[in-house]
């Protein structure tokens, strides 16, 4: 608990509605959505301008409180959990869209806007903001930086990272940095922004973004596959990118997941197969019709099982609708949702599910795999219930072992969802001491105290798991 | 979802059950659509943060806070998170547990209390005493003023909510409950025979739509029986946490009803729809399992319905007129139907529908909301009249009581011009004479 000193201080540099302190408040701050974890705060605040993001900072310097920045907490791996308690700066109450340049084709904005909001605000002007995370309707542009934030575009129109052109922020000293800007090329110095974007919180606060943007697609088409043999699945995804199409979505649902989204959904897919494909061209008319035969010739070659066209809008909504309930349908299987990333190079894919096979049956555990199989990033997703402790064990055995898979593989511990807390073990098996000590340096050079969100990435001890509502003083 | 092993620091009478709570995994979706949390950009006002708080109770972790009494009746039970969601949590549902939780922990002071307790247990259960009683009074039962009145004793009841109190009622005609006949033959060819469910609100509120739906039914072909004996829905109780008192209501209406030979039950009230369609649950355990289901899958709203023995038209009159559409939450949200009301205003000849923006959207109504949290309901009610204006339709379009209070009060005080109708209105406005 804070001294009744501090929290009137903080109220009255940034103002009463933006400072929480009571345990109501702070057990909601406590969590992101990553299974497992909480870890209360000793308080919240909202800052809305730079001078209330300021004020806050040096409230913490003065305490020495640790500082853990949030946006809309809707992170998988924990990065907006407040590990060692102190001050949560949430930054939703900073999101102005400042500027939609369309000489330049750039948007800058403070981090707290929702992503959706940016995307339609420079859709209605003819452009396109492609990363589109599956929490886009909540998540804020702010986290979606940090966490360098992927989606369902990722294959053909890359994420988070291939648009962040310039960023402004604040380290826990209360220096302001900005770094990049409207420039197309840009090589002053070490790119800051570069090591900034996926840093999860823990270089700086980012405060404001400039993004790039593009033209959007004038045509798409759509085609879905079904596979007997997931094995053939993954060679149709190995040969399409092999042929040199690129389709802005390729994804993939396992037997698993076909029948959860078909208890849930019954919308008529076949649950005798092993494996669905959703792919989807767009660009130019032409470069389209001419993708989309391409496809249709991959599949027809593999001897996918059955191959339809969507005819028109209607039907490829259809076709899509079985993608985008996959998450319903499996999160409502159990209480307890495991959702993870595993990610390899796409020619492996067949060999990541075979091996996931193998696991599930090793280990007892109830597993739906879907993903994003264009970009090897698969998410199993682990269906249990937190109240049966053995089987939450088993699922966490049955990750190590498959993350074992990924790494000898040439795959990565995280394609999208970052490490925060969940995958600090993991880290150093895929980077190695080399890595992680230069990595430790970096973080040092910007935060020499540890004091901006401690706890994540680095370490491996385990996660807090109980919360502690009466808070006492911390360690 | 009805398994709860641990009550932790709830009381064990009705305590809502542990394994619906644990199922929300805080992905954070329900957070682009709630409205408390959109005004306030608190996430204790969150579906997500209401949940968290529900658990850690649960979990003994924290005791039934004030304050977390306080965000069960700050949740509008709107239940636009319900359709957000996708692991299937219903923190409205786990909210109307809480607000019964919160008056074992926090009664209402005495007097407010005898009232409450008058309203809720003797007055709503009897038609004949509501239908007698004082004109504030009858209100009172769908409003949800009792919460207002509740508060009575410590302060809450605020000048501002009698103004608006006395300000929301239309000049109120005879009750229809004594009026309509029990049996109204069917028009045209026989279709089928319905039982007509007339919720309290629209007996005594607006009895003139629900005449129209009856003679709307009867003109679409079916034999329209209204039993004179039929009880409040109960959702009032459950609204206000009297869980007793509405599976008391319900136990009478399912037997009621179940005695009749219809082939349908409709009713013209969102409310009373959603309610009906959860006596499944509320009475699980305490009513045959084969008569729950049975009464279940003959509830229909008068549009779902409508829509699903399709709208016999030949005879309709044009109403050359354009509409746009709010859709109530306890439609929409409540039972899932946002297609079958557009689908029958649009079968209306010469009738134009224009979307409005976030017509899924609460309007400030929500029970008790509308009059408790007078601040945040008009902040609601501007944001969707904003979004009616900009249409610039000739009338306003909904199927509620709760909604079409609300909105009509709302127009009335920023001088707009359209009329709100119920959606049987309108069509009725086609049906020949």
């Amino acid at each position: 608990m804070l001294s009744k000193t501090i929290i009137d201080h903080l109220i009255k540099k940034v103002g009463a509605r933006n400072v929480y302190h009571e345990k109501e408040d702070l057990l909601v701050y406590s969590y992101d959505a990553t299974p497992e974890i909480q870890a209360l705060p000793d308080v919240a605040v909202f800052p809305e301008n730079m001078e209330g993001l300021q004020a806050a900072l040096s409230v913490s310097r003065e305490e020495g409180l640790p500082v853990t920045p949030r946006g809309a907490a809707t992170g998988i791996s924990g990065g907006s959990i407040p590990a060692k308690g102190g001050m949560v700066i949430g930054l939703t109450r900073m999101n102005r869209i400042l500027e939609i340049d369309e000489e330049n084709l750039t948007a800058t904005a403070e981090a707290g806007v929702i992503t959706i909001d940016l995307f339609n605000a420079v859709a209605a002007k003819g452009l396109f903001y492609p990363p589109d995370p599956g929490s886009q309707n909540v998540s804020t542009l702010g986290g979606n930086v940090a966490e360098n934030a992927g989606g369902l575009r990722g294959l053909k129109y890359g994420v988070t990272r291939n648009y962040v052109m310039g960023l402004n922020g604040l380290l826990y000293d209360g220096t302001e940095f900005r770094t990049g800007g409207k420039c197309v090329k840009d090589v002053a110095g070490y790119s800051l922004r570069d090591l900034l974007v996926g840093s999860e919180g823990t270089l700086g606060i980012i405060t404001e973004v400039t993004v790039r943007l593009i033209s959007p697609p004038q045509d798409k088409r759509t085609l879905l596959a079904y596979f007997r043999d997931i094995r053939t699945a993954g060679e149709a995804v190995s040969r399409i990118i092999a042929a040199r199409i690129i389709p802005a979505t390729l994804e993939i649902m396992d037997r698993t997941t076909i029948n959860c989204v078909e208890d849930y959904a019954g919308i008529g897919l076949p649950r005798q197969m092993a494996a669905l494909l959703l792919i989807e061209v767009d660009g130019h008319p032409a470069a389209v019709a001419e993708e989309a035969e391409g496809v249709r010739k991959v599949l027809e070659e593999v001897r996918a099982d059955e191959i339809h066209e969507a005819k028109d809008a209607q039907e490829a909504e259809r076709f899509a609708s079985a993608r985008r309930t996959a998450l319903s349908a499996v999160a409502r299987v159990s209480p307890t949702t495991i959702l993870e990333d595993a990610t390899v190079p796409r020619s492996r894919l067949a060999e990541t599910f075979a091996e996931i096979e193998r696991l599930k049956e090793k280990y007892q555990v109830r597993v739906a795999t879907y993903g994003h199989a264009g970009d090897g990033n698969l998410h199993p997703t682990a269906v249990a219930d937190e109240r049966n402790r053995q089987e939450i064990e088993n699922v966490h055995a049955f990750f190590s072992e498959l993350y074992e898979k990924v790494l000898s593989m040439g795959g990565t511990v995280s394609g999208e969802h970052g490490i925060g807390m969940a995958k600090k073990g993991y880290l150093l098996r895929q980077l190695g001491e080399g890595g992680m000590g230069v990595m430790h340096r970096i973080k040092k050079s910007f935060d020499p105290d540890g004091r901006l969100n401690p706890g994540k990435i680095f370490g491996d001890g385990p996660p807090p798991s109980t919360v502690r509502i009466q808070g006492e003083k911390h360690a | 979802m009805l398994d709860s092993s641990p009550v932790g620091n709830f009381h064990p009478a009705d305590a809502p059950g542990y394994a619906s709570i644990l199922q929300c995994m805080r992905c954070g979706f329900c957070l682009a659509v709630c409205p408390t949390y959109i005004l306030t950009n608190r996430e204790r006002s969150s579906p997500r943060g209401r949940a968290a708080l529900a658990r850690a109770v649960a979990e003994g972790k924290m005791e039934f806070t004030p304050a977390v009494g306080e965000e069960a009746f700050f949740c509008l039970d709107c239940k636009a998170c319900s359709t957000a969601c996708p692991s299937g949590v219903r923190v409205g549902t786990i909210m109307e547990f809480c607000r019964s939780q919160e008056q074992r922990f926090h009664p209402p002071s005495l007097p407010a209390g005898i009232l409450r307790d008058f309203i809720l247990k003797r007055m709503l259960p009897s038609p004949a005493l509501m239908e007698t009683s004082m004109l504030p009074l009858r209100l009172y039962q769908r409003l949800g003023l009792q919460w207002a009145v509740r508060r009575l004793g410590i302060n809450r009841f605020l000048p501002g909510a009698l103004a608006k109190m006395e300000g929301i009622l239309p000049n109120l005609g005879r009750p229809l409950r004594p009026e309509i006949p029990e049996t109204i033959p069917a028009g045209g060819a026989r279709r089928g025979r319905v039982a007509f469910f007339l919720g309290c609100a629209m007996n005594l509120v607006f009895p003139e739509v629900s005449r129209q739906t009856a003679r709307i039914l009867s003109h679409q072909g079916f034999e329209v029986v209204t039993p004179k004996e039929a009880k409040c829905c109960g959702a009032p109780h459950l609204a206000e946490g009297d869980r007793e008192s509405a599976r008391r209501l319900a136990l009478i209406n399912l037997d009621l009803f179940s005695r009749m030979d219809a082939d349908y039950i409709v009713t013209d009230c969102a409310g009373c729809g959603c309610a009906l369609k959860e006596y499944e649950e509320l009475l699980e355990g305490r009513a045959d399992r084969e008569a729950l289901r049975l009464f279940r899958a003959k509830i229909r709203d008068v549009s779902e319905f409508l829509a699903e023995v399709g709208v016999r038209s030949e005879d309709l009159r044009p109403v050359p007129m354009s509409v746009t559409y709010h859709e109530p939450c306890h439609l929409v949200h409540g039972q899932g139907l946002s297609g079958p009301p557009r689908q029958v205003i649009s079968s209306i000849p010469g009738i134009e529908l224009r979307e409005m923006k976030e017509s899924n959207w609460c309007c400030g109504m929500a029970g008790s909301f509308a009059l408790k949290e007078l601040e945040t309901s008009r902040r609601l009610l501007e944001r969707k009249l904003g979004h009616v204006r900009e249409t610039g339709a000739d009338a306003l379009v909904t199927a509620n009581p709760g909604c079409h209070l609300q909105l009509a009060w709302g127009i009335r005080e920023m001088g707009m011009k359209q009329p709100v109708l119920h959606i049987v209105e309108l069509m009725g406005r086609a049906l020949p004479e």
